[in-house]
């Protein structure tokens, strides 16, 4: 069994360079791995102990996976690896022009209804918004390399406007669906 | 005689040590159970050959209750001691019977607990003693065609069951004595059937209608790992649905039917069923009742039931979009449950998939199937077979916020198992204690989702508002299954609940139940037991004869080796005349002593062994 620790990040868990980029062919096969080492099923019939272990490092292995998996989460991550702290309460960003634009596209989620087509509508939203993620996305990458952390930062709080939105469409979704 | 198998480190298990494990579909309107018996697995048969058993319990005064068919043919004369798809009210709570109760007719008790009771001749019982029924009948049929006690099974729930309705799955399998190894998902367990015995592989879209619930799952198989994607459906609609549209046809056809008369709606409900399965194969059916006659057409039956078609449909999109797939990223669509055979079902799901959706495998049947695949693997008689089965968690768990709105802590389609933390702080200047409300669901407010539990943390130094720091943290196991711990960082102070009682029973009654269950069947404890002492006197003779022959010449002198010979003879002869768990024990025992100084020296000789540098491996 390999070991692992709790303490390690999650880049070093899955063996990967500490970096934005992922190389998801490698994170996917070294989740399995390690999965298939620990998965709570491997130990049905081992003490409480172990029990309680594999179900701790399992959980850990999940979230680390979801962190890695998501462009924000990811983002977030490697800014506090590198000490920089955040107050998800308090924390905004700046930048009135884009806070405006993503007020807009709200309001049209919540106009969708009144459309033709609003699937069809909620699909177009999110495609402009995956093209903002896109630039926002590349802002961070360029700040995170040279070193400017407090632009990284606003670019992290423009991803969570983003995600926001990306959930908004969801929500939207389920209730033309009847949920 | 554990010490005899210490002895022998090399092996993880005495050679003839294969658990008896089996997969339980606690289903809505019939259950089954399955086993693997020399590599394949199938659903075992009742002595009348039948597989499947009726979720229906009927209690009576003088004798214990009824299951299956026997239970079933009370339905009609004694309608409200007959208790029929119970898993409607399963972890369910007082308040949600008004929702409900208007599909189950019955009589429901005053109570002071939480749990529902449904008033019978026998007392009130919750779905919970109801299920614990069924599951006591399975076990039995499982026992009695194995000759064996069951070490452990899986039971397989709606893939769409909150927290509360899988606790109270798990407290079922309590009271019937059940190991439970795990609880998997239905369509999961379907899944594994067809990926261990179809070889199926690639992303598919496994759509599971049963009697009272509808599940859609979308997996990713491949090379033994089962990815669940997402999933989605609605715990409270199935093929029952669709006769009680039928049966409320037939009232409205009738001139003059009575409000609320039980035994009328009951017979109605089964010329249903009857009409349904008749319109799977013809075009019209004839329902004859007293003095009314009338004929129910295809068409008409499928107008009846297209809006609850149409829901499962918008759970399929829903599913697609929560694992960010296209339909026509979609290798195979498996159809599951005995509801799938309404051939509308199987228009709308082919219409909606673009593609036809199969059932090679008995939609009845896959499910125990699957769950005794994955069974006999969690009971180690598979230590080859490399399987990872990776589900999710099928609706948001959060917290109450200010102002009724819930902020979600883990949210629907996240791989199990997972532990998530969240920082909460106090809103009021020396605020000392925190009350924490724990809901599942999909909505924003808190009415609108399920109430998991509430408990309160205590003993916060007191601050001024928003200085202290609470973590909350969230686990969710194998099962689905929650707890909850929540902390006062600068302090320490903890407190830690099981999510239990808004919905589920408490401890106490859990332990009167198994009580109250054990001096009623006082019979079948001893017969119990009885077994048990047979099947521990097996492993002894067992170990015995492994240790004897595992040993060379040196440990024991012919003489000793003829003793023990002698005494395992009689063991041998007492297990197979006695019917009296007593003696069999008393003669296990008897054994064991005059076995103890050869406990001991294997346990030396192996000592000396590991001193002398050996690899305990290498041997």
């Amino acid at each position: 069994m390999q070991s692992i620790s709790l303490t390690q990040n999650y880049f070093e868990l899955f063996d990967l360079p500490i970096q934005f980029e992922i190389d998801k062919a490698a994170l996917s096969a070294q989740f399995l791995r390690l999965q298939t080492s620990y998965h709570p099923d491997k130990f049905v019939n081992s003490s409480d102990e172990e029990r309680r272990f594999s179900l701790q490092i399992t959980g850990y292995l999940n979230e680390a996976l979801d962190t890695l998996k998501s462009i924000r989460l990811r983002a977030y991550y490697l800014l506090t690896l590198k000490g920089v702290s955040f107050n998800d309460d308090r924390d905004t960003t700046t930048d009135m022009p884009y806070l405006l634009e993503q007020m807009e596209i709200r309001q049209s989620i919540e106009d969708v209804e009144q459309t033709d087509d609003p699937m069809d509508e909620l699909d177009k939203l999110r495609q402009i918004i995956t093209v903002r993620q896109d630039d926002v996305e590349q802002n961070f990458v360029t700040n995170y390399q040279q070193g400017n952390y407090t632009d990284a930062k606003q670019a992290v709080l423009k991803l969570r406007y983003c995600e926001r939105i990306f959930g908004e469409i969801q929500r939207m979704e389920d209730r033309l669906d009847d949920f | 005689m554990a010490l005899l198998q210490i002895s022998e480190p090399g092996m993880t298990s005495a050679p003839h040590q294969h658990r008896l494990a089996a997969g339980i579909d606690l289903g809505t309107t019939h259950s089954l159970v399955a086993t693997v018996r020399s590599g394949s697995a199938d659903t075992l048969a009742d002595s009348q050959q039948q597989h499947l058993l009726p979720s229906v319990v009927h209690y009576s005064k003088d004798r214990p209750p009824l299951v299956g068919l026997e239970a079933l043919a009370k339905a009609n004369k004694d309608p409200l001691n007959t208790l029929a798809s119970v898993k409607r009210l399963m972890g369910r709570g007082q308040n949600d019977l008004a929702t409900i109760d208007g599909h189950l007719p019955y009589q429901f008790a005053e109570t002071d607990s939480s749990v529902p009771r449904i008033q019978t001749v026998a007392g009130a019982v919750s779905a919970i003693e109801v299920s614990a029924e069924i599951l006591k009948a399975l076990r039995q049929r499982a026992e009695d065609s194995l000759g064996d006690i069951l070490s452990g099974v899986v039971i397989t729930v709606p893939a769409y069951f909150d927290d509360a309705q899988r606790e109270a799955t798990r407290d079922a399998a309590k009271l019937a004595n059940l190991t439970v190894y795990r609880l998997i998902n239905e369509p999961t367990a379907a899944a594994i059937a067809y990926g261990l015995d179809q070889q199926t592989s690639g992303t598919i879209a496994v759509y599971d209608l049963g009697g009272g619930t509808f599940d859609i799952s979308i997996l990713r198989l491949s090379k033994g790992v089962f990815e669940v994607l997402s999933t989605g459906g609605n715990s409270a609609l199935g093929g029952d649905d669709f006769d009680y549209a039928i049966a409320e046809w037939i009232l409205q056809q009738l001139p003059n039917a009575v409000a609320d008369d039980q035994a009328l709606l009951r017979q109605c409900l089964t010329l249903a069923r009857q009409a349904k399965e008749t319109l799977s194969h013809h075009e019209t059916t004839e329902i004859t009742l007293d003095h009314w006659q009338g004929t129910l057409s295809r068409t008409n039956f499928e107008a009846l039931i297209a809006p609850l078609v149409k829901k499962t449909l918008s759970s399929c999109r829903r599913a697609l979009r929560d694992a960010k797939l296209n339909k026509d990223e979609i290798d195979d669509v498996i159809l599951v449950g005995g509801s799938t055979r309404v051939p509308s079902v199987r228009e709308a799901v082919n219409a909606f998939f673009e593609r036809t959706a199969h059932s090679k495998l008995d939609p009845d049947k896959v499910v125990a199937i699957g769950a005794a695949r994955q069974a006999d693997i969690l009971a180690g008689n598979k230590p080859d077979q490399e399987m990872l089965l990776l589900d999710v968690i099928p609706l948001s768990l959060g917290i109450e916020m200010m102002g009724g709105l819930v902020d979600k802590v883990i949210h629907r389609n996240t791989a199990i198992p997972i532990t998530r933390a969240q920082e909460f702080t106090t809103f009021k200047d020396g605020q000392t204690a925190l009350s924490i409300h724990i809901l599942q669901g999909e909505r924003e407010t808190v009415e609108t989702n399920r109430s998991l539990g509430k408990f309160v943390l205590h003993g916060i130094p007191p601050m001024v508002a928003g200085a202290a720091r609470i973590k909350v943290t969230f686990q969710v196991d194998a099962d689905g299954l929650l707890n909850v711990d929540a902390q006062e960082l600068t302090t320490g102070t903890r407190s830690n609940i099981e999510i239990k009682p808004s919905y589920g029973l408490t401890d106490n009654e859990i332990e009167t139940m198994l009580r109250s269950s054990i001096d009623n069947a006082q019979d079948d404890v001893e017969l119990r037991s009885l077994r048990e002492q047979q099947i521990e006197a097996r492993r002894t003779l067992e170990a015995l004869n492994a240790a004897m022959e595992s040993d060379d010449e040196t440990l024991l002198s012919e003489e000793e080796r003829q003793q023990l010979y002698a005494g395992h003879s009689e063991l041998a002869a007492t297990c197979k005349t006695s019917e009296d768990s007593e003696v069999i024990k008393a003669a296990i025992k008897k054994l064991e002593k005059s076995a103890e100084f050869y406990v001991e020296r294997r346990m030396n000789s192996s000592v000396k062994k590991a001193m002398a540098g050996q690899q305990i491996n290498d041997i």
